[in-house]
């Protein structure tokens, strides 16, 4: 009969924390790098150049329809082949951050088209520079639109990192694997780090759902037609 | 496309062929306990309702490759099952898909609006009677698109099985990587079959959602 | 078409309705016979839409007693589907059925809940369409009608259960000006039918030509109940004038 005991992977708990500290490093990382990829993408998709606008359509439909590990394995195996040598930790990186950058310009993009284009001319005609347009017109209708998706995306990061384990990054995965390995308590290593991801998710969560509220609170803006 | 990569066209085919029937597997059962969880997730008791939210966010939060392990090495060692790589990523896949489909469900239920619920009492339908006639129909056509969406990303998923050794399209890529040295083409022609059937079924799904708006 | 006229078919005692701690409906007593057309009239938020919910049981009640043919009316009772297979309720916002032509939100519930034989229940319905004035687009969906076609699609709908009460809740407050009075028309002909109806609206020369009893509500209670003409003429309570000034100088 099999015994549960957490206990058995005391042992190994030595390296957990810095495996933690990893996998929020590299999902960190990914999500800055992949606003900005997506910022970008976001102007690409809305822009008023027909090459621009194919590139980034492009991007965004290679990209979300091909599996992510199969990105990094492109990067970390492929690359390597034809002369590029990319380690595991910044193949993920990149991967992670092609892979959700191409979310997050579907984000941004939907934001921007949310707001009617009344909006812009009320601005501009009370004399705003485009800084300020963006800043207090544009800026604060979008963040309403995108923080609940935007969420949900950084959610899928912190879980897509997990990738990053099958090409040796130590993460959290990782750590999971080898303890398990090591002391054949697998059940008691998934569960464990199981409980880990559900933290970090819902830790994402719930400052969704607080700025939802604070939103809310703020100036409550009904449905609009 | 090399001689030697060429000479594997039917393991890249019958690798195709796996990854599409796993994830419409897992699709299906997903969709199904995805149904129960997300009537849970609207019924009026409170405790269901919590319930079914902790399950939806355990699977939502939990990684899919971690589930893989779990569902491997975790249930084969605890409960002395000795799943299958095949049974491990159904199971793991069914319930990434479930937490999806429930909330599909869910919005697809909630969409249908109050007035709809209180024309159909009035005229002295009861409850089941509501959801089968005016709920439900307005429901699913609001749930198709986005389930085709979920079956997209249980489809990605499903690359995940080749870590537990289930030979679909990834694990045949890597497969014919290590017989030919391969890496680059090999797993470029990966990519292009992936985004070949994904973008597709997301055409599908396009032409779902056009077909299903109600007539304007 | 009850079967003792001298009996009311509604019956409304002491009716109280809470939301909260918010009060709607503040003890309100009512009698409706077979064949009155009786009209709500008031500010807005005064409980007279609650009325008409409570009386079709979506709404629960806190306190009195509604009896509908001399059954009471419990909104939370298995009893209440057979209550409101007989009473025929119009909605504002039309709630048509998106998913069903025109023709299929009529025909639906006779089947499905009456079990009908769909032959008959089509039969009937084309007939409904003509009375309606609407033969022409039985088989229009509802996002291909406007909003007064819709509305008479629902009264088709209410009508094709064969009820004993017809209820209005604003029929027409969520129509364009135009198509307002094809709606009312209709509803002007079953009154003549001598259709029992209760009907909340602000349009009150309707109510002053097809009423039997005009009701002004306010704060939850009925302050007055009389004849239209009479009412409309001489307000007695300070609030009927002070309402009835206000819409009908606009």
């Amino acid at each position: 009969m099999y015994e549960f005991a957490l206990a058995g992977l005391l042992p190994y708990t030595g390296p957990l924390p810095r495996a933690i500290v990893l996998t929020l490093w590299l999902s960190t990382l990914s999500i800055l790098l992949s606003v900005a990829v997506g910022v970008l993408g976001a102007l690409c998709r809305t822009s008023t150049s027909l090459v621009l606008r194919w590139i980034g359509g492009a991007y965004v439909e290679v990209l979300r329809n091909i599996p992510l590990l199969v990105v990094i394995y492109l990067i970390f195996f492929g690359l390597a082949q034809v002369g590029l040598r990319v380690d595991g930790f910044n193949s993920a990186l990149i991967a992670l951050t092609l892979n959700a950058g191409a979310y997050m310009t579907e984000i941004f993009r939907g934001g921007l088209i949310a707001i009617p284009r009344g909006q812009y001319e009320a601005a501009r005609s009370q004399g705003m520079t485009a800084f300020q347009l963006y800043r207090y017109v544009v800026f604060p209708q979008v963040f309403r639109i995108i923080y609940a998706p935007l969420g949900n995306l950084m959610i899928g990061i912190v879980i897509g990192s997990s990738l990053a384990s099958v090409i040796g990054v130590e993460e959290v995965t990782t750590w999971m694997r080898r303890a398990g390995d090591e002391t054949f308590r697998y059940m008691e290593s998934f569960l464990a780090v199981g409980v880990i991801y559900v933290v970090l998710a819902q830790t994402i969560n719930i400052g969704r759902i607080v700025t939802g509220r604070w939103l809310l609170s703020r100036a409550p803006i009904g449905h609009r037609r | 496309m090399s001689s030697q990569v060429a000479a594997y066209w039917y393991v890249f085919l019958k690798g195709v062929g796996i990854t599409l029937w796993i994830s419409w597997l897992a699709l299906i059962l997903g969709g199904a306990v995805g149904l129960v969880i997300g009537l849970l997730r609207i019924a009026p008791w409170a405790a269901v309702r919590w319930a079914a939210i902790v399950y939806i966010e355990v699977f939502r939060s939990v990684p899919p490759l971690v589930l893989f392990f779990g569902c491997f090495y975790g249930l084969s060692y605890a409960m002395k099952l000795d799943l299958s790589p095949f049974s491990a990523a159904t199971i793991a896949l069914t319930l990434t898909a479930s937490a999806l489909m429930a909330e599909v469900v869910r919005a697809g239920i909630e969409s249908v609006t109050r007035g709809q619920w209180e024309a159909a009492l009035s005229q002295g339908m009861t409850y089941p009677q509501v959801f089968r006639y005016v709920v439900w129909p307005q429901a699913i056509r609001v749930m198709l698109p986005p389930s085709v969406g979920v079956y997209i990303s249980t489809l990605k998923d499903s690359s995940l099985a080749s870590i537990i050794g289930y030979v679909e399209l990834t694990k045949s890529g890597l497969l014919v990587r290590e017989s030919t040295g391969i890496s680059f083409e090999v797993l470029l022609i990966i990519a292009i079959l992936y985004f070949v059937i994904n973008y597709s079924i997301s055409l599908v799904g396009a032409a779902l959602e056009r077909r299903f708006k109600y007539v304007h | 078409m009850s079967t003792d006229p001298a009996s009311p078919v509604l019956r409304i005692e002491g009716l109280v309705k809470r939301y909260g701690p918010h009060l709607v409906i503040d003890g309100v007593d009512l009698d409706v016979t077979a064949g009155q057309v009786v009209v709500f009239v008031g500010p807005s938020g005064t409980g007279k839409s609650t009325l008409l919910r409570c009386v079709n049981g979506l709404e629960d009640i806190q306190g009195g007693r509604i009896l509908f043919e001399g059954q009471p009316v419990l909104s939370r009772s298995s009893a209440i589907h057979a209550v409101r297979r007989r009473i025929g309720m119009i909605f504002q916002s039309f709630n048509l059925y998106p998913h069903l032509t025109a023709l299929q939100n009529v025909t639906l519930a006779p089947v499905k809940v009456l079990g009908e034989p769909s032959k008959e229940v089509e039969e009937r319905a084309r007939g409904l369409f003509r009375k309606v004035r609407l033969e022409h687009r039985a088989h229009a969906f509802p996002s291909q009608l406007s909003g007064g076609e819709q509305q008479r699609v629902a009264i088709a709908r209410a009508l094709a259960m064969n009820p004993h009460l017809l209820m209005f809740d604003e029929p027409t407050s969520a129509l364009d000006p135009e198509t307002v009075g094809d709606v009312l028309a209709v509803m002007e002909d079953l009154a003549r039918e001598g259709r029992t109806m209760l009907v909340v609206t602000h349009e009150i020369g309707f109510a002053r030509h097809v009423g039997d009893r005009m009701i002004f509500m306010d704060g939850g209670k009925i302050v007055e109940d009389r004849p239209p003409e009479e009412m409309i003429a001489n307000p007695e309570n300070p609030r009927t004038r002070q309402f009835l000034g206000s819409i009908l100088h606009h």
